[in-house]
């Protein structure tokens, strides 16, 4: 007993390692690979910007980029929220960055959590009625899904219910100006988000539900669940409090990646509703060039989904202590 | 094995849909340049034209034939999946056979620096490259490669230990099979369905970041691309686009995404026993 929990220990505390290791990788790119250009930053930096600078100004900041700051101060800059300043923008890169982190985590926390539960349900539902039209009905649709992109995805349900229908807003994430109650602002929040959120659902639940179904498949099989029907339980209860219990392994293992993956589709979906969140921030800076962003932008979410990803690990990991035999392989 | 995998394979309708689909775009691959009727960098006709029996597709806002631009995206694309999914097949399929079969202190750091790699999102390390540096296509292929393999070791380390522990490799190893000899004559042959399901999902990985990044403006602006091209047409969404811009290269890139994943779903499904059969193995 006591060497197991020493086990598990020695575990988690690798996972913290990799992830400390994965985040000083981050912060040492973004350190290092400005220094790595040709010529100098600022000609690198401003030469192909739409910024003009007069010959003074060039100098000051040729002074304040050419002082070496090393690595140590680098990190400490970091932790001072000192991310730089952006030029398109005119305003610190941190305080762009903070204003569009609640946008981007409103919605990808949003799309992560129901398209796990959509799909874990689905899933559940389709493996119970295994070899029935429905379920092959259900698997071929969500494989065809599996292969939409949410480019095709966000710019089709765009022309669709936006344009066509105008059910819902084009862009933003609520009207700007409009004087309202707090809950006609929520309410207005929720208005704007239906799109990008579905978008991102339709992406990714259906990877959700084809490995909730295949592991559902084998714990249909397995005896406790014979029993559970001999017992002459509801059928509701045989399902998810004895078989997708059960079944919930290998979806609950994935949580943190599939989240990291949702990343790129992310970024895609904001720049296709205009959402404000950091994905337009980051596609606005990469179209004005803007470098302290992009570095910015980049270095800062790539490290908050580090944290996000160890802390759900470490979470799950208490909850189901299972989990360190089944991801070890 | 393999013949029965081959003929398991050919009766799956996914796999049979998804080579059609495979042949389609290898034949636009490799005949777009003579198909197009059009240089797609011309930029002599009138811009934003509907379709007319000239210009199938019309013409796009910088007076180009939008047809010509497609077929040269499709290219594009496709090549930038296929280069990045081998590459990263390759760097997986080495680092996975060295780290399952010398095991110990390789394999320590070699797994060690694989869950580090899994952990970074490789699109962030792609835009910061891609900001800074302007590299060409295949530099980006080639770096992206190098952050996707980690997957594909994993599972060909695992297949690796449980091969290693087989009766018939115990054998050659007593007839006095070499190291390099099993390896090559066994290991590396036998870990083939793992390279059909590990190319498939790298490449359709790469396919979709390379749309992603073009769709971002991270790419020279005159190449030609389906996220580019999507890019370009949603800045006039409110026009009457629709049908001849914005759609085909959306149908496109989805048919080309839909098309990897059918057959890597139909591989990984015709597989599958005999993968359960392995990990049952395993925990037995």
């Amino acid at each position: 007993m006591m060497s197991h929990s020493k086990h598990l220990l020695r575990v988690r505390l690798g996972l913290v390692v990799t992830f400390c290791l994965a985040a000083l990788a981050m912060i040492y790119l973004s350190y290092a690979l400005p220094r790595l250009l040709p010529g100098d930053f600022v000609t690198a930096m401003y030469g192909s910007s739409q910024v003009t600078l007069s010959a003074e100004e060039e100098a000051e900041l040729r002074a304040y980029y050419t002082q070496e700051p090393g690595f140590g101060s680098y990190l400490l800059k970091l932790g001072n929220l000192d991310w730089g300043y952006s030029y398109a923008f005119l305003r610190p890169v941190a305080e762009l960055f903070f204003e569009a982190l609640p946008w981007s985590l409103l919605l990808l926390g949003s799309a992560h959590i129901l398209s796990m539960l959509i799909g874990f349900v689905t899933g559940v539902e389709a493996a119970w009625r295994r070899g029935r039209l429905v379920e092959k009905g259900m698997v071929g649709g969500m494989t065809v899904l599996e292969g939409i992109p949410e480019i095709s995805t966000g710019v089709l349900l765009l022309l669709i219910f936006a344009l066509h229908f105008s059910w819902f807003p084009a862009a933003g994430a609520e009207t700007a100006y409009a004087q309202v109650s707090f809950m006609g602002r929520l309410a207005n929040i929720g208005h704007h988000l239906v799109l990008p959120l579905a978008t991102l659902i339709l992406a990714y639940f259906p990877g959700n539900f084809l490995l909730t179904r295949n592991s559902m498949m084998m714990v249909i099989k397995a005896h406790y669940m014979t029993t559970a029907t001999a017992k002459g339980l509801p059928p509701r209860r045989i399902r998810y409090a004895h078989g997708a219990r059960n079944a919930l392994l290998p979806l609950v293992t994935r949580f943190g990646l599939r989240f990291a993956f949702m990343i790129t589709g992310a970024l895609v979906v904001e720049r296709i509703y205009a959402y404000p969140g950091l994905g337009t921030l980051l596609f606005n800076a990469i179209q004005a060039r803007d470098l302290p962003v992009i570095q910015g932008v980049v270095l800062m979410s790539s490290l908050m989904v580090l944290a996000i990803i160890l802390s759900l690990e470490l979470v799950y990991r208490f909850i189901d202590p299972r989990i360190e035999d089944a991801s070890s392989f | 094995m393999h013949l029965r995998f081959s003929h398991i394979v050919m009766r799956d309708p996914w796999f049979v849909i998804g080579c059609g689909l495979a042949i389609v775009f290898a034949a636009a691959t490799f005949l777009g340049p003579p198909l197009a009727p059009f240089d797609p960098w011309d930029m002599s006709f009138t811009p934003i034209s509907p379709a007319s029996a000239r210009h199938p597709l019309g013409i796009n806002d910088a007076g180009q034939d939008i047809l010509s631009e497609l077929l040269f995206a499709v290219r594009n694309t496709v090549g930038f999946g296929l280069v990045s999914g081998m590459m990263a097949l390759a760097i997986g399929v080495l680092i996975g056979v060295s780290a399952g079969w010398f095991g110990g202190v390789t394999d320590m750091i070699l797994m060690r620096v694989a869950d580090v790699l899994l952990a970074i999102p490789a699109i962030m390390v792609l835009i910061l490259t891609a900001a800074l540096f302007r590299p060409s296509p295949w530099s980006l292929a080639m770096i992206l490669a190098l952050l996707i393999w980690p997957s594909v070791s994993k599972g060909v380390r695992a297949q690796t230990l449980s091969i290693r522990q087989s009766l018939h490799v115990k054998a050659a190893a007593q007839i006095g099979g070499g190291k390099w000899y099993i390896i090559r004559r066994h290991l590396i042959p036998e870990l083939y369905p793992l390279y059909l399901i590990g190319f498939a999902a790298k490449a359709r990985m790469a396919m979709f970041m390379e749309a992603s990044l073009a769709f971002l403006g991270l790419f020279d602006p005159t190449r030609k691309s389906l996220g580019m091209m999507i890019s370009y047409a949603l800045r006039y969404y409110y026009m009457d686009i629709w049908w001849n811009w914005l759609l085909p290269p959306i149908l496109c890139l989805s048919l080309l995404i839909m098309t990897v994943t059918f057959l890597a779903i139909s591989v990984e499904k015709v597989l599958d026993p005999r993968l359960r059969e392995i990990l049952g193995e395993e925990t037995a």
